[in-house]
């Protein structure tokens, strides 16, 4: 939920709209149809916004902070890719239509031109590779298999080269030097994106850790410790980590990275990572053996913006998406100013992992009150529960972390209560 | 779930339109000229009879072509145009003047007009 400016988004927006605007400033003096323009409009924005797309995948970490953390980073991802998509189809076809009245034929030419006009077909083959990822994208198939997308997707680099290639010599509303100023500049901050994403930063940006402890805190859920080879990582409680597992005594998800939150408080000596099983690399890594070595790459993600810490909280969390608040429930002291009150909500009490540690440390913090909601007895979380155990809540911040109907409960039940400027959540769905 | 359908929805959109357009221009009526027609040769003489906005002829690269139904059609004034009436037009073709070359789809609706081939002296 974007409830506050973020300048991240604001410049993208700016570089978004740049090549239209400096189009409709220097192009052509004459009137061009009005599909014709449609046609070329649609053309420049979809190609602009494939590039920017790109240009956000960098997830250098720190950058995602000016964009309100990771996961409003890859909304925005989403959102620029799927109108990249619609509009590089609008694109062709309203040019075919701006010849139609001079005939079908003409029409029919501007999407089939002659072989030779090797820079049109380019525009095709852009298009042939953005389709190849973005059909699983959008589950034209169904619900693709997360690594076969992921590995499908570096087609965009393809794509990005293909789609220069197409509007450099055939775009006209540029006029002069500025379209190949434009496309080549966004072109090649996007190629150098995509080469830093998937060939740089996993050589220099991830770095190695050993698991010297993997506890079983239920079944079905495992909290790793990792010791760094050099230094521990710079982060704040509830950011999370991109972890790939090397121990080849894995039988799944060696090599592959995963995002999780960290569990740990920063003032302790090593990473926590508290990882529930929901699928092959998750499952393997449940009975992963201490030794073995893995790699991090972050922090990511602001779930707690520093400057928000000044009223009362008010922290929602569904199963594993407890992880974030164990972070900051672990780095209170008794001698910090606190005021939070945490309701945990799980199924039923052979859920309500890392119960007893909360307990201790609501003994141990004046000012850390805890709540356990259970589906089975409550029902689900309701406005009224809320009321019950934190009457002020409409004056705190409120966060929520846990699974999507969890999330989209809080957020109905406090709609009219809170103001949107206090509501913070966090959905980790397809990072 | 919705953004995901929609997206699908606009893609088969895309594929039928497209599909459609060329199926109707391999249907439609042909705009091919005939082996005569294709073959005939038009002096620069015969090309500066047709001077006027109401019978208006041009070679381009070789080819002439009776431009007189596409003027109404053309995005600039119409003037731009006629006053390239009946004569060799190639370079303000090619650059309208200003030295910008009309687009490919531009190109494409040139064979409508094709009338002959520009004779060689």
């Amino acid at each position: 939920m974007i409830s506050s400016f973020k300048p991240g988004n604001l410049v993208l927006a700016l570089l978004g709209f740049l090549p239209l605007i400096v189009a409709l400033l220097v192009g052509p003096p004459q009137n061009t149809p009005t599909l014709a323009f449609l046609g070329r409009a649609a053309g420049i924005l979809g190609l602009c916004f494939l590039l920017l797309a790109g240009l956000i995948s960098l997830r250098i970490p720190g950058f995602d902070l000016w964009f309100g953390g990771l996961t409003q980073l890859w909304k925005v991802h989403h959102v620029l890719g799927a109108a990249a998509f619609v509009l590089v189809m609008a694109h062709p076809l309203l040019l075919a239509f701006a010849s139609a009245r001079v005939s079908i034929q003409a029409a029919a030419a501007v999407l089939f031109p002659h072989p030779a006009s090797w820079s049109a077909w380019a525009g095709w083959a852009a298009f042939a590779a953005m389709t190849i990822f973005l059909a699983p994208t959008f589950w034209f198939f169904g619900q693709p298999e997360y690594q076969r997308w992921k590995a499908l997707h570096a087609l965009s680099g393809v794509a990005i080269v293909l789609g220069v290639a197409h509007a450099v010599p055939l775009g006209r509303s540029l006029a002069g030097n500025w379209g190949k100023t434009i496309w080549l500049g966004y072109g090649a901050m996007a190629l150098a994106a995509f080469v830093y994403r998937k060939f740089v930063a996993p050589l220099t940006a991830r770095k190695t850790y050993t698991v010297v402890n993997a506890q079983t805190i239920a079944r079905g859920v495992v909290e790793l410790t990792l010791a760094p080879d050099e230094e521990l990582l710079n982060y704040r409680a509830g950011q999370f980590i991109y972890l790939t597992p090397l121990d080849p005594r894995l039988a799944f998800g060696r090599n592959e990275e995963h995002p999780y939150t960290v569990s740990s408080s920063p003032r302790e000596p090593a990473l926590r990572v508290a990882i529930k099983d929901v699928g092959d690399a998750t499952h393997a890594l449940q009975t992963v053996a201490a030794g073995g070595k893995a790699l991090v790459e972050g922090p990511y993600g602001d779930f707690f913006p520093v400057k928000k810490r000044t009223n009362g909280e008010l922290w929602i969390a569904g199963g594993i998406g407890l992880a974030p608040f164990l972070s900051r429930a672990r780095a209170l002291s008794p001698e910090d100013t606190v005021d939070v009150h945490l309701i945990y909500c799980v199924q039923d009490e052979t859920r309500a992992h890392f119960l007893s540690e909360l307990e201790a440390i609501a003994a141990k913090i004046p000012g850390f009150r805890l709540w356990k909601h259970f589906f089975y007895r409550e029902g689900p979380l309701s406005g009224a529960f809320m009321f019950a155990c934190c009457p002020d809540f409409p004056s705190r911040e409120i966060y929520v972390c846990g699974p999507p109907p969890l999330i989209t409960a809080a957020r109905r039940e406090l709609r009219h209560k809170v103001s949107g400027a206090r509501f913070h959540s966090e959905d980790f769905t397809w990072l | 779930m919705a953004v995901k359908r929609l997206i699908y929805s606009v893609f088969i959109a895309f594929v039928a339109s497209v599909a459609t357009i060329v199926i109707l221009a391999s249907l439609s009526p042909r705009t091919e000229k005939s082996a005569a027609e294709k073959e005939r040769l038009i002096s620069l003489d015969e090309l500066a009879r047709h001077s006027r906005v109401t019978d208006c002829w041009m070679a381009i690269a070789g080819n002439v072509y009776d431009f007189t139904n596409y003027i109404a059609l053309h995005p600039a004034a119409p003037a731009v145009l006629t006053k390239w009436c009946g004569q060799e037009a190639t370079e303000a073709f090619n650059t309208k003047g200003y030295g910008s070359p009309h687009s490919p789809a531009a190109r494409g609706m040139l064979p409508k007009y094709f009338v002959g081939k520009l004779r060689e002296k």
